[in-house]
């Protein structure tokens, strides 16, 4: 009966010592990568929409062009924005929890030397 | 680093000893699904299961065919990964683990259908099982023991065994993977009733050992004679859960929709 239970007790310990992903991260690395995308997609089109413009005299198209160029600007500062703000949660996260361990170890080790005064 | 590792879940409060099996009184479930939605292809098969196995228990899910079982069991496997709702095996959240992993410390399927290589002996599917690290000698322990009629078949190929005895090969190279939660998909199907009466009778004294088992069958009455508790599905969801005494008054109905 005691094998039974340390069998039990390995497979929880197993379970809980596996390396899973956290759902969030998918979403985060996704967004991560639109974000990528559209900060090069971006520049793209305002390129795009230069040689457009130098290549009519047709106002109407060159307007058209001009509209395009600032799509494509609005469209790269979204992206840089995702791609700032998801880079910055993945780098960060590993940042934060080791702030968090340290300050927790520092606490355990002030407790240590009150309890060693009193 | 991309993986996170996930803080295992608190445990439940103790829960109360329902069964004299080892393990049956430990506070938290082995396996346990809360609000588990899944399918295939846009179409939701399961519609929110929840249903927990405690070790040493056995929990039978019962249900007409079509019901959704072996989904859920694929689910649990890590086969399928839920569009919604948690899977949490011994306290931990196992959404989207590739099924290797939790395979490999102790989460065993026997699945429908046997899933024997028939072209291989009798030894060389026990011989399959060595993947975990156990030895052949450890496995043709365990197999042989539990099923005497194996080892007189030990060279003869899976094909050629009858039903009974190949589900008893399923059952054995299962068992012989060490698991701590087991899983039996239709364990009966295709079988004579004293057939399925030994193999349940193994199960029994599996569960006795300290295992976790979920059993899914389509013929209630072998499955509640040996589960500590047990759930009906229809249409994807748990109609109905409680101890087999309960589930055998109120199964009739809900099968024929009385």
């Amino acid at each position: 009966m005691n094998e039974d239970q340390d069998r039990v007790e390995q497979f929880r310990t197993e379970i809980a010592a596996m390396g899973l992903r956290d759902p969030a991260t998918r979403r985060d690395r996704s967004l991560l990568r639109v974000g990528a995308v559209l900060l090069v997609v971006g520049p793209i089109l305002t390129i795009a929409a230069y040689f457009t413009s130098h290549g009519t005299s047709n106002p109407l198209e060159q307007s058209d062009a001009q509209v395009l160029a600032v799509i494509g600007l609005t469209v790269a500062v979204v992206g840089g924005a995702l791609f700032a703000r998801y880079s910055m949660a993945h780098f960060l996260r590993f940042w934060l929890a080791r702030l968090s361990f340290e300050q927790s170890a520092q606490t355990d080790r002030l407790v240590e030397a009150l309890n060693d005064k009193t | 680093m991309s993986t996170t590792d996930l803080p295992p879940l608190e445990s439940a409060s103790p829960r109360p000893s329902g069964s004299g099996r080892p393990g049956a009184g430990l506070p938290a479930p082995l396996l346990e699904l809360r609000g588990v939605h899944a399918g295939y292809g846009g179409i939701d098969v399961l519609r929110g299961i929840s249903l927990e196995v405690g070790a040493g228990e056995v929990v039978a899910l019962l249900g007409p065919n079509g019901a959704g079982k072996t989904t859920t069991l694929l689910v649990i496997a890590g086969l399928l990964e839920a569009t919604t709702g948690d899977v949490l095996v011994a306290g931990r959240r196992v959404n989207g683990a590739p099924p290797a992993d939790l395979a490999r410390r102790g989460l065993c399927l026997v699945p429908e259908g046997r899933g024997v290589f028939p072209n291989l002996t009798v030894r060389e599917n026990l011989k399959m099982m060595t993947y975990g690290g156990r030895s052949m000698a450890q496995i043709e322990a365990v197999a042989y023991d539990r099923f005497p009629r194996l080892a007189d078949r030990r060279g003869q190929t899976a094909g050629t065994l009858s039903g009974g005895e190949q589900q008893m090969l399923a059952l054995a190279r299962g068992l012989a993977t060490d698991p701590a939660l087991l899983i039996l998909d239709e364990l009966s199907i295709g079988l004579a009733p004293l057939i399925v009466e030994e193999l349940y009778a193994r199960v029994a004294e599996v569960a006795a050992e300290g295992v976790a088992i979920l059993v899914v069958e389509q013929f209630a009455e072998v499955a509640l004679g040996v589960a500590d508790k047990a759930a009906i599905m229809i249409h994807g969801e748990i109609t109905h859960q409680g101890p087999p005494d309960e589930i055998r008054t109120v199964l009739p109905q809900t099968y024929l929709g009385g």
